[in-house]
């Protein structure tokens, strides 16, 4: 069984294999890039590389309440990117996925503790993120 | 071929590919009619060298264009006779050679047969191949041509370092840079440091920059090395447009960042073709003119201050009054004519493309923190000038702070710092008076379309030239100079303009370093909408599958710049993820080996797949033997390249081919 890390988006419930998360840690202080598009927070020093750092609420067309505190770093086919969130609730196994879902950006939905979860599809998030103009 | 290792191979194409040069060099010198005995002892011990060890290492084509040519020579030499008809032939071999040794396997029957043929019309007949061959050992020169004899002026050993080892260096170099900055700003915090740990700092600032110095330098090359081929792209324009070319290269030892020369040839290729198609005129349209007949084209190189300039000189026509007068007195040349679509030439000629793409050259040397000029009069010729930073990845930037965020500007475009006030407005235009001059005057934070509080009275202005302009910009703070290392944003902001990358500062900060085109350029439109934009209609994706880091990536960049969108995995299994999920991928650009499922396998599996059993699959290993090609197409390839002469048009071609865009 795959394990995913699970995290909260704007108050939602989402989830992601682990496979893509390398660490997690304080959103800290992202330096905005003017010009880029809303979803790019802009880019953090961490431990002196420049890391682009984005927003996983816009992204799956979220709005946000309060404003994001974790940061995940993900990478998926070579490619890296802090990805802020709200809060990382645990990691664990999910029950069996549905795949149908509403979004590109996700690779399906589980019902897991009494919430709707949705596992997001990381390459697909970096491809959407590569392929925006900005 | 087979039983090389290949970095003996990698030796003799880089080796054949100077001897080639040289040689091209030399045929365009009998060409033009100024070339001897010693000019056809030279081409003669090239052929020889190269026929060896192509034969040597299996390039049999290679060896066999190296021995018909060598034939040939050898008649030119028993007779005497150094007719410039014999240039062509020849020089059609050299480039046949060329396109083989990079493994292409071309057909050479024809090459092979035009020799014959000016073979048969020298004095001394026709004589078998068999003939050329016996006679060689005889006429082998003195001067042996044994590795060492010839490539060693003076005494120093060269050692051949993987690129990325010294980029490596030059990065851990920069990174100690900082730390030491870092240290530097902590402990300045202290008070009054004792004199030894002042002495001992100063010293290791010393040897740092040394180390630094030596680093930066070991990152550059000399310009020569793409310069070589050069003359021969100019000789065969000319002849192709019916001028009259004299070309001359200097300053050829000015050295450049590697990685600025590795994409330079090509926009240097098209100023050359602007100016000896745009540029010179015919021999006619001079002569009338009251010019010499024979047009002069020039490519100069020489350090300017932190930059290099790279000029193409020729004294063709020139740009037309109407240019001049549109410039008028506040556009520069340069701004005019790199234009997007703007051309100089009245018809738009096969040889130069459409446009005459001054727009694309000015945008490259931007990309890269350099600047395009231009000095044109009517009538006596045109000067193209690429200014292009010494070393890409260190840089002397002025850091400045607007709206709580930090911004760097290269030293070289600044051009002094003045306190903005008492400006006076002109149709919406804020404009400052400096030394006499008035120029504009705009928040950097509107340039780069931040948000940011309106400034205070009397705030620090820049001035910035570029581009041929000069403005002002304004900004809340300077926080002063700073040798920088430069780091690219990455794929997820590269998309974003005005950026040469960000670095990270003595305390952490990271200042974005922003293009000096940029802050000449006046306001940008304000960012883009909140929804995705969608994409333009899509051109077929491609799935790039490698496992190396740097070979994917630049595969992508190849692949983008060419208009595919990519998607990417790092071996089999996930490129078969990536299929099953993906219904737009319509090719797919693999690797041999890779960890897990390597691309023989992968091919079987898409071939054995039933719903994308007829995806098409190219294959671009370091394998190059005949039976790895083999393996290749029995798995199922649709083709088949060899990473070790990769390069990018076959990529480009390739691909093209298999999804017809």
């Amino acid at each position: 069984m795959p394990t995913y890390l699970r995290l909260r988006v704007a108050a939602e419930a989402y989830a992601m294999p682990v496979e893509f998360v390398r660490e997690v840690f304080e959103l800290g202080r992202v330096e905005a890039v003017p010009g880029a598009r809303p979803e790019m927070l802009g880019v953090r020093n961490v431990r002196g590389q420049i890391l682009p750092v984005a927003d996983l609420a816009p992204l799956l067309g979220l709005a946000r309440a309060v404003p994001p505190g974790r940061l995940l770093l993900a990478e998926a086919g070579g490619r890296q990117a802090g990805f802020a969130v709200d809060e990382v609730s645990g990691v664990g196994e999910l029950p069996e996925l549905a795949e149908e879902t509403q979004s590109d950006l996700l690779m399906g939905t589980a019902f897991a503790d009494g919430e709707l979860t949705g596992v997001i599809d990381m390459p697909r998030v970096f491809d959407a993120l590569e392929g925006m103009r900005p | 071929m087979t039983g090389f290792d290949t970095e003996f191979i990698e030796l003799f194409r880089d080796e054949t590919a100077r001897r080639l040069d040289q040689m091209d060099n030399l045929l365009l010198e009998i060409e033009s009619g100024d070339a001897g005995a010693e000019g056809v002892n030279s081409l003669f011990r090239h052929a020889h060298t190269i026929k060896g060890a192509a034969g040597m290492l299996g390039f049999d084509d290679v060896r066999a264009l190296a021995h018909a040519t060598e034939d040939v020579l050898a008649r030119v030499r028993d007779a005497s006779e150094f007719s410039p008809e014999i240039a062509a032939p020849l020089l059609r071999a050299t480039a046949a050679m060329r396109v083989n040794i990079a493994g292409s396997g071309q057909p050479i029957d024809d090459v092979l047969a035009d020799l014959a043929a000016s073979q048969a019309g020298l004095p001394g007949g026709a004589g078998s191949p068999e003939t050329g061959e016996a006679s060689s050992p005889v006429t082998v020169p003195r001067q042996a041509d044994a590795p060492g004899a010839r490539q060693a002026p003076g005494s120093q050993t060269t050692l051949r370092v993987p690129a990325d080892k010294i980029d490596h260096l030059l990065d851990v170099a920069g990174e100690i840079l900082q730390h030491r900055r870092r240290l530097a700003h902590s402990l300045g915090h202290q008070a009054q440091l004792s004199p030894d740990v002042a002495d001992l700092l100063g010293l290791g600032e010393r040897m740092l920059g040394d180390l630094k110095d030596t680093a930066v330098a070991m990152r550059t090359l000399p310009l020569e090395v793409i310069t070589a081929g050069l003359p021969r792209v100019v000789r065969d324009l000319a002849r192709d447009t019916g001028k009259d070319v004299e070309f001359s290269v200097s300053g050829a030892d000015t050295e450049l960042d590697r990685l600025i020369l590795e994409s330079l040839s090509e926009p240097l290729t098209h100023l050359l073709r602007n100016a000896v198609v745009h540029g010179i005129e015919p021999r006619a349209e001079r002569e009338q003119a009251g010019k010499p007949p024979r047009g002069r084209l020039e490519l100069r190189a020489e350090p300017r201050g932190s930059l290099v300039e790279v000029v193409v000189a020729d004294d063709g026509r020139g740009v037309s009054p109407d240019v001049i007068a549109e410039a008028g007195r506040d556009k520069s040349l340069a701004e005019v004519l790199a234009r997007p679509g703007f051309s100089t030439a009245t018809e738009v000629t096969d040889l130069a493309g459409r446009g005459v793409g001054l727009d694309a050259v000015k945008a490259y040397a931007n990309s890269l923190g350099g600047d395009l000029e231009v000095r044109s009069e009517p009538g006596q010729g045109m000067e193209v000038i690429l200014l292009l930073p010494l070393a890409l990845a260190l840089a002397e930037v002025l850091i400045v702070e607007r709206g709580g965020g930090v911004f760097g500007v290269a030293l070289a475009a600044v051009e002094e710092v003045v306190t903005v006030t008492g400006t006076t407005t002109l149709q919406n235009q804020e404009a400052l008076q400096v030394r006499g001059r008035s120029l504009p005057v705009t928040d950097l934070a509107a340039l780069l379309g931040a948000t940011a509080p309106p400034l205070s009275d009397r705030s620090p202005g820049i001035v910035i030239s570029s581009g041929g302009r000069r403005a002002v910009v304004t900004c809340d703070t300077l926080l002063g100079a700073e040798e920088v290392v430069v780091k690219p944003l990455g794929p997820l902001l590269a998309r974003v303009p005005g950026y040469l990358g960000a670095s990270i500062l003595g305390d952490g900060r990271i200042a974005l370093v922003v293009e000096p085109a940029t802050l000449t350029g006046g306001p940008r439109r304000a960012p883009g909408p909140v929804a995705p934009v969608p994409e333009p209609p899509a051109a077929p994706k491609v799935l790039v599958v490698e496992d190396s880091f740097t070979v994917r990536e630049l595969q992508r960049s190849i692949l983008e710049a060419a208009g595919y969108p990519v998607v990417t995995a790092r071996d089999g299994q996930e490129a078969l993820q990536a299929i099953d999920r993906d219904a737009d991928i319509a090719l797919v650009v693999t690797d041999l080996e890779m960890p897990r499922l390597g691309g023989l396998e992968l091919t079987r599996a898409i071939r054995a797949s039933g719903a994308r059993s007829s995806l098409p699959v190219v294959i671009v290993t370091s394998h190059g033997s005949d039976d790895d090609r083999r393996l290749g197409i029995e798995a199922g390839a649709d083709a088949y390249m060899v990473k070790r002469s990769f390069d990018q048009q076959d990529l480009l071609a390739t691909v093209e081919q298999l999804v017809g865009r």
